[in-house]
């Protein structure tokens, strides 16, 4: 036997995330009901210290462990630390929404950290195989997280849906990986990668792996046509568990495709391009139609998700550097503006009672004029209004598309955004010239509105100095 | 390597041929003309109360759901159990980890009692 | 070989029909069962011994147990839940067609320009399968194998966060308890002074 074992060091922050987790489970089931806090500051420190061994480990070029399983690089890196940010504060605005619900219970944050790990397993994957199983290890905690309200019949049949579309998305996926396997013989997506950039590339089978392979894709970020669950899941699930759905599984669907379809399929690039393209288009008009409808905010959050979706898809077929780079810069600005609307939902929330009606956000102005600037600018971001972060995304993935010659996408897009603006705005309206339906002052702790502010703070901020992120996704990407 | 499993081979057609002649014969030889009430659930003389399939307790599931994950963690033991000599300690390593991930797991269901039936 | 191939890939196909046409539930796991059990044959005829037999304990042995729990729980109809079946019997033929030709695309691919996974060669009757199988898992695939782990522990943490409940007020019999209980935390002996006699 000649195996020699493997250098762990790139793997530091997996280990130890995992190590800290199942501490988490550990110290949690000793603990009484009202000690939960200690849970809480745990995995708090697990973030920090991951977050801390993250920063500090300094990747500059790609490298390979694992047997090639596993693969890091500054784009991980980059991704790993938004995803311990995005959990972060994932938990800080979830804490005293759960303990109101009585679902402040430990499983929350041990699923929580586990579907993190997931993520950073796909943001880290050298192969198909480890790829798949960070995806089902995120896919599997997401399931139980959904249905983790238990007394809940809507959250049953959310978490029921989600599952079985899931599965058979997953079953796609893999199904789609086992053709490539067949064909090329290799796993590793550096293989893969190897023998199409050197064989006849157009054959029928490898498009028909490539497109159930996009197919997967396509689900796990919700694009059109594979986008029915996205609502029902948002408007189903407890919102501090919608909160954490909607913004770092983001990160990792965007990791998903990076990996798969630039890193082990990139020369099959125009096979992948007409699909998204497909993909894309359809996800920004009925995202955006779709959304104008609807009545309840979490729906309408998700429709608007699937727009932006749209975007990042558009990001990157273009198939380019710059490409890439804006939809990384998109995915990441809409995880910023989308953990803040959805902490904005929960602060609305009281005891039993989901703040998920539009006429919720009625005259929000006249009860809290600092929560309802808050709402202002995370929407204005998201209808892609200056100076805020979503047009400077918008921008760049428009720009990307016009340099490599699709103009009338970008047009397109461009024409749905503005129709997209309108129920952005109709939010604003009802939150500042309507009648309120109650009064009070919604009740947060003093942490979570600064959490808050801080959060609407960085969606102008970015919005207005954009260079350092912005020339951060463009050097991971060189 | 295929001719190793020869003799299970031929146990499969023994076991097939056997079960399908007594059938055959219980259908040659077996009399009497099958009526609904010779078909109906005998029930100590009375008619049927209601329907066999009935709610369960979710516990039956969880049992069984659990007794799968250690049902596949033991399979996982046999290769490893089969190829440690020329593993090393690397190979010894892993599964070490790969236990001490599912104890964790197993602490976790003994405290909360997923073990008991109250 | 090739006969015994297509006797039990038969048997394979005719068992997955009845999975779904059968009318008993029970009757559609019981030919899952017959359906897992020939695939393990047919994973045996490639020489993937360990497989087959993992596939027959695990899913003959333990999922399958699992099938019949949930199909004994489920207080359904089942009659009204097939209604469809004819309904949407063409798409699902449709699907397995596409499905059909690109497996023969993919295996007819070595004539293609890909490399594909080349022909195989039968291993001596010495060739011990689960060794080398092990041989890889345990070292070039650990990471894998790793997440295996991890992923079992989340299913232990689901199932138990979403089924175990606890009903409160029941009198449940504790025999550690009643094993570990001491004379002082029954009897309790009180010194007083007699009474006077009235």
């Amino acid at each position: 036997m000649n195996f020699v074992s493997p250098d762990l060091s790139p793997a530091f922050a997996e280990m130890f995330v995992l190590g800290m987790t199942c501490l988490v489970l550990v110290v949690d089931v000793y603990l009484k009901d009202s000690q939960r806090g200690i849970t809480y500051v745990l995995s708090m420190l697990t973030l920090l210290g991951a977050a801390a061994i993250t920063a500090t480990s300094g990747v500059v070029a790609r490298e390979l462990t694992f047997s090639g399983h596993f693969v890091s690089d500054p784009m991980g890196d980059v991704l790993k630390l938004v995803v311990y940010a995005t959990t972060a504060v994932v938990f800080m605005y979830s804490r005293d929404y759960l303990r109101k619900n009585d679902l402040f219970k430990g499983e929350f944050f041990m699923l929580a950290l586990f579907a993190m790990l997931g993520i950073m397993v796909m943001i880290s994957a050298g192969s198909m195989l480890s790829l798949y199983l960070g995806l089902e290890l995120l896919s599997l905690s997401m399931y139980a997280l959904v249905a983790f309200q238990r007394d809940s019949a809507q959250a049953a049949e959310a978490a029921m849906k989600y599952f079985v579309l899931g599965a058979i998305a997953s079953g796609c996926l893999l199904y789609g990986i086992s053709l490539l396997y067949g064909m090329t013989g290799t796993i590793s997506l550096s293989g893969v990668s190897a023998i199409f950039s050197s064989a006849d590339q157009f054959n029928i089978p490898v498009l028909f792996g490539l497109s159930f392979v996009v197919v997967g894709v396509a689900f796990k970020f919700g694009a059109v046509p594979f986008h029915a669950w996205v609502p029902d899941v948002y408007q189903g699930a407890p919102a501090a568990v919608t909160l954490f759905i909607a913004s770092a599984p983001k990160i990792a669907a965007f990791a998903l495709a990076i990996r798969l379809l630039v890193d082990g399929l990139g020369d099959l690039q125009g096979g992948w391009q007409d699909m998204l393209v497909a993909l894309s288009v359809l996800s920004i008009i009925i995202g955006n139609l779709v959304a104008i409808v609807q009545t309840n905010i979490k729906r309408m959050l998700a429709y608007s998700t699937i727009s932006h979706v749209g975007f990042i898809l558009l990001g990157i077929l273009t198939g380019s550097q710059e490409g890439y780079a804006a939809a990384m810069y998109y995915a990441i600005a809409y995880v910023v503006m989308t953990t803040g609307a959805f902490g904005l939902i929960i602060i609305l929330s009281r005891k039993g009672y989901e703040a998920e009606h539009l006429d919720d956000f009625k005259g929000l102005n006249s009860r809290s004029p600092w929560l309802a600037g808050m709402m202002l600018m995370l929407v204005f971001s998201m209808a892609g209004i200056p100076p805020f972060v979503g047009f400077y995304a918008k921008l760049t993935v428009l720009m990307g598309l016009v340099e490599v010659g699709l103009t009338w996408l970008a047009v397109l897009a461009l024409v749905f955004s503005v129709v997209g603006a309108f129920y952005y705005l109709r939010v604003v309206k009802l939150m500042y010239f309507d009648e309120a339906r109650e009064t009070g002052e919604p009740e947060a702790a003093l942490d979570i509105r600064v959490l808050l502010s801080a959060n609407a703070a960085l969606v102008l901020l970015l919005g207005l100095f954009p260079d350092g992120l912005m020339s951060l996704c463009i050097k991971v990407f060189q | 390597m295929l001719e190793n499993y020869l003799p299970i081979l031929i146990f499969l057609l023994v076991g097939a041929g056997l079960g399908g002649v007594l059938l055959l014969l219980g259908f040659l030889l077996g009399r009497g003309g099958k009526d609904a009430q010779k078909l109906s659930p005998y029930e100590c003389g009375f008619e049927a109360f209601e329907d066999s399939r009935m709610k369960f307790d979710v516990r039956y599931y969880l049992v069984a759901i659990l007794f799968i994950i250690f049902d596949l963690e033991i399979a996982f033991l046999f290769p490893w159990a089969v190829a440690l000599d020329g593993l090393g300690m690397f190979g010894f390593l892993t599964m070490a980890v790969f236990l001490l991930l599912l104890v964790v797991g197993f602490i976790y269901e003994w405290k909360k009692g997923a073990l008991e039936w109250d | 070989m090739e006969i015994l191939f297509y006797v039990f890939a038969t048997v394979l196909v005719g068992a997955a029909i009845g999975v779904i046409t059968a009318r008993n539930p029970v009757h559609s796991v019981l030919y899952l069962v017959l359906a897992f059990f020939n695939s393990a044959v047919l994973w045996l005829l490639l020489e993937a011994e360990f497989l087959a037999i993992v596939l027959v304990l695990v899913y003959v042995g333990a999922v399958m147990v699992l099938f019949l729990f949930v199909v004994m729980m489920l207080d359904v109809n089942v009659e009204s839940v097939k209604s469809g079946f004819t309904r949407y019997a063409p798409v699902g033929v449709l699907v397995m067609v596409i499905i059909a030709v690109e497996l023969a695309q993919v295996i007819w691919v070595r004539h293609m320009g890909l490399r594909g996974v080349g022909e195989l060669t039968p291993m001596p009757a010495d060739y011990n399968n689960t060794r080398e199988l092990g041989l890889l898992l345990y070292t070039e695939y650990f990471y894998a194998f790793e997440l295996a782990a991890v992923i079992l522990l989340v299913a232990i943490v689901a199932a138990i966060s979403l089924t175990m409940r606890r009903r409160p007020g029941l009198k449940a019999q504790d025999i550690a308890r009643q094993v570990g209980v001491r004379r002082e935390d029954r009897v309790k002996l009180v010194k007083m002074d007699a009474e006077e006699r009235q």
